[in-house]
């Protein structure tokens, strides 16, 4: 008996009069709906001087609108029974409400008052709140977070002043700070248009009769411009850029980045199976080398985010106490340059393709990250088909494109490296 | 799309809800292996999918003085060698079906947890089946683990919310088997030797008092032959062992306990006190409380910390019962000027739960809330498993979670306030500070005395009376 590669999800797409695309997923498993809506902006979208804007916006558009007063969003949906939250990141901002499947219009009631009627409610009062809010959220996953600071250094060395990965999500503290009320309008005006968004519905309903609500509730709210694709040159990093970073902590920790192609490349997909190869696991050579065999280190990992741009693949390995940094980092860099030069073992390949396909069906389990792959897959490339398609794509990626991967991407000239080291010696 | 002439919505009010759905929770298989093994199962149709457990006594409340962390590092151990399989062989045979194994201890249950595509759950119950029953305790194994967990503890000490947790259990169990880390001393682990290990797994891990805990896609049927076959060569051992009994002493008045993180970006918070066992007839009552106090985003404590005043990014309460009285602690990250208000703030919501019944507005949508919600809280196989678990370590009937439903429906105001009055007590409280001392001592002084720690000692970098 055999599992088949690619899941079968169907779904239907329109596109309303004023550019809203939907999709639509039905899954009548449990009588819940998930509505997740995707606004094709993120930070890549901000200037430096004013980083971290899109996220604080994010907060504000919990702050009400014009029919649902501060606070009320929230407490709106729990009341039902309902979860709702939303996110940010360099490429996109999302928005989602799972609610009991008969309660489908107050999400579709809350979602569109805030897409068509959002700025008669904005206050100087909310946004104060939210910048405070928004510098401690900062100092809670950041600056008081051992290692906290790491993946945002390492971004600035792998991505030149200028590019919009340079800077991270959460924005510079000084940034935040100096928001304004005009800002927080003028980014509505031109990215939270419905012509600049994905509405994903997935859950129990009938298909016919949501399409209906839909338009009815989203169907009156005007398009904006269009808008001009964020250009985002990058040229080789041509030659290693390091940092050591120190910080309270006791175990030195290494951070190693190479540049990866772009989300939905053929190469990126060849990227995140070399990570699924490397680190993927107790039996990964990356695992049993520094951890198991040598324990010259705490723990391995290595990844590659889905990112519109370009991506960044990262590999992290903790010193063991007494273990100089620069062991680890060698081990790590080891395994590139044997990636790089010879095929991966058959039996290594086999075990990541494997767990691809596990974590592919392991992702479709819960309804809102199913309605986010959905609005992912439609924003980024117009293809919600691609959701179920996804886990073939890896499985289609040949020993070789790995070493194309590491030979093509990972010289030494082209990494950045962060190390973080005890502040005082302890 | 094609463009009918619309009617304008109306978006003045909330729309009214259709037609409600039902839900119940999925039916719940139970049998007993010849082993002695309870096997408690649900099938989840839809993906390919599936999630075993085994649940043993041996979770943390069974360390013994002295031997801090050797329900932890027993379990950890039980995966790294069987008579047939090398720590490598166990991990790579379940890994290359795509799949996991693993082991560990919580409080309560020692465990041991597969997962891979249904199709290959024979195996992955057979690999349960042989590690449970013949691990080796390698030396070279316990050697490598003990040195891992020696840096874990080592890495906690410098991490502020793991260092604000350690401390509030510290204070609030002191005494007790739940005063220590889950994870051990560094003293304990060092010491802990190989023979106490296999002693702890003779006791601890009894088929006749364990269960098999599977969710997924399968037929009942074959699980449980599959189940039957897997486990038929493991012998039936000794009784299980009785949970010892925790009985914290009651907190003398309202203590505070800053650790000294000079120069700290930010000030982790915690509050509380011991709380109830899963067991208590008060459970769901306080439940509902819990969840307006500071249960989810709309709840009081984080209402008024986040939303009101901005001193965080957000707060929380939670009651987390164990076989004993698992903790009651308010968890928030404030900035650290705002460290003494916070504190005075949670104080406040505290009293005030107390002091009068709730609005019943807030109580209705609290219940219908929870009902609401239950669905969304079980869309993965490791949800429902979790549920299950909790059926079966805690002794509840089969019809536990439909009779849930109607219970929360029936709470009321003054049985509210009454629970709280039992279980929540601001006057005798621990409260948890971890930041720069010297701006967090003067801000927290008026609420008691303060003791002020050093992160990696036991002992007080200083006593300080209370201004």
């Amino acid at each position: 008996m055999s599992s088949p590669a690619t899941p079968d999800l169907g779904f239907e797409r329109h596109t309303l009069d004023n550019g809203l695309r939907v999709v639509l997923h039905r899954n009548a498993s449990l009588p819940l709906v998930t509505a997740n809506l995707w606004y094709h902006v993120g930070s890549k979208n901000e200037r430096p001087g004013r980083t971290g804007f899109a996220h604080l916006f994010e907060h504000m558009l919990f702050q009400g609108s014009e029919h649902v007063p501060t606070h009320e969003h929230f407490r709106l949906i729990q009341q039902v029974g309902g979860v709702a939250n939303g996110s940010t990141w360099y490429d996109r901002t999302n928005y989602y409400e799972t609610v009991p499947a008969h309660q489908l219009d107050l999400a579709l009631w809350l979602e569109s008052d805030r897409m068509g009627f959002f700025l008669p409610a904005l206050t100087q009062e909310n946004l104060d709140t939210q910048r405070d809010v928004v510098m401690n959220e900062r100092r809670q996953r950041i600056e008081n977070q051992p290692y906290g600071l790491a993946g945002e250094k390492l971004h600035e060395l792998l991505y030149p002043a200028g590019h919009p990965y340079h800077w991270p999500v959460i924005g510079y503290m000084e940034d935040i700070a100096a928001a304004t009320l005009d800002e927080v309008r003028t980014f509505f005006r031109t990215y939270y248009t419905p012509n600049n968004s994905v509405l994903t519905l997935a859950g129990d309903f009938e298909s016919e009769a949501a399409l209906e609500r839909v338009e009815s509730w989203f169907g009156e709210i005007p398009p904006g411009p269009p808008l001009p694709a964020v250009v985002a040159t990058l040229h080789p990093l041509g030659g290693e850029r390091r940092m050591v970073l120190p910080d309270d902590v006791r175990l030195p920790r290494v951070y190693i980045g190479f540049r990866a192609p772009a989300y939905g490349q053929r190469m990126w997909y060849a990227a995140d199976m070399l990570a699924a190869v490397l680190a993927g696991g107790k039996s990964s050579p990356l695992y049993r080398e520094l951890v198991y065999e040598r324990q010259i280190a705490q723990d391995v990992g290595a990844s590659v985010g889905p990112y519109e741009s370009a991506a960044t693949f990262m590999l992290v390995a903790t010193a063991r106490p007494g273990v100089a940094i620069e062991t680890v980092e060698e081990a790590l860099l080891g395994a590139v340059a044997r990636a790089a030069a010879s095929l991966p073992d058959p039996a290594e390949l086999a075990r990541a393709r494997n767990r691809m396909l596990t974590d592919a069906y392991s992702s479709l389990q819960k309804l809102d990250s199913l309605a986010d792959l959905f609005s992912q897959f439609t924003t980024y490339f117009d293809d919600p088909a691609g959701v179920a398609a996804e886990a073939g794509r890896y499985l289609e990626i040949t020993p070789q494109e790995l070493v194309d991967y590491a030979a093509g991407w990972c010289a030494e000239t082209e990494r950045a490296v962060v190390s973080v080291v005890p502040r005082q010696a302890n | 799309m094609a463009t009918a002439p619309r009617l304008r919505v109306d978006r003045s009010a909330p729309p009214p809800p259709g037609e409600i759905r039902p839900f119940r929770f999925p039916p719940v298989l139970r049998a007993r292996l010849a082993s002695g093994l309870t096997v408690i199962a649900a099938r989840l149709p839809g993906l390919p999918l599936v999630s075993i457990e085994m649940v043993a006594p041996a979770g943390g409340q069974f360390d013994p003085e002295g031997q801090e962390g050797i329900a932890g590092l027993t379990a950890a151990v039980l995966d790294e060698g069987t008579s047939r399989r090398s720590s490598m062989e166990i991990a790579a045979f379940a890994e290359r079906l795509g799949g996991y194994f693993t082991t560990g201890a919580d409080w309560d249950v020692g465990f041991l947890a597969t997962g891979q595509l249904s199709h290959h759950r024979a195996a992955g119950l057979e690999l349960m089946a042989e590690v449970v029953a013949a691990p080796t305790f390698p030396t070279a194994e316990i050697e490598r683990l003990r040195r891992q967990r020696l840096a874990e503890i080592l890495r906690r000490g410098h991490d502020p919310s793991s260092l604000a947790d350690d401390r509030f259990h510290r204070e609030v169990y002191r005494g007790t088997a739940y005063a220590h880390p889950l994870i051990g001393e560094q003293e304990s682990i060092s010491r802990l030797d190989r023979e106490s290990m296999v002693a702890f797994y003779r006791r601890h891990y009894p088929l006749a008092g364990s269960a098999l805990i599977a969710v997924g896609d399968f037929d009942e049927e074959a699980l449980l032959r599959e189940a039957e076959s897997a486990f038929a060569a493991v012998s039936t051992s000794t009784a299980p062992p009785a949970p010892p009994s925790i009985r914290p002493a009651s907190l003398a008045g309202i203590s505070v306990h800053v650790v000294d993180r000079p120069g700290a970006a930010q000030t982790e918070l915690r509050l509380g006190h011991p709380g109830i066992s899963r067991t208590d007839p008060d459970y769901i009552p306080l439940a509902v409380l819990n969840t307006l106090l500071g249960g989810n985003f709309t709840s009081r404590i984080n209402m008024n910390l986040r939303e009101r005043h901005a001193y965080t990014y957000g707060a929380s309460s939670r009651f987390t019962p164990r076989m004993g009285p698992g903790p009651f602690v308010v968890s928030t990250a404030v900035a650290t000027a705002s460290t003494g208000d916070a504190a005075r703030e949670v104080l406040h919501e505290l009293r005030r739960v107390r002091e009068a019944p709730v609005e019943p507005a807030e109580l209705d949508e609290t219940r219908t809330y929870m009902v609401g919600v239950f669905p969304y809280t079980l869309q993965t196989i490791g949800d429902v498993a979790k549920r299950l678990e909790t059926l079966t370590v805690f002794g509840l009937p089969d019809d536990y979670y439909d009779r849930y439903l109607e219970r929360i429906a029936s709470v009321s105001r003054e049985e509210i306030l009454e629970v709280a009055r039992r279980h929540i007590d601001p006057e005798h409280i621990a409260v948890v500070a971890v930041g720069p001392a010297e701006t967090l001592e003067p801000q927290l002084a008026g609420l008691g005395p303060v003791t002020v720690w050093s992160p990696q000692s036991e002992d007080p970098a200083a006593a300080l009376s209370p201004a």
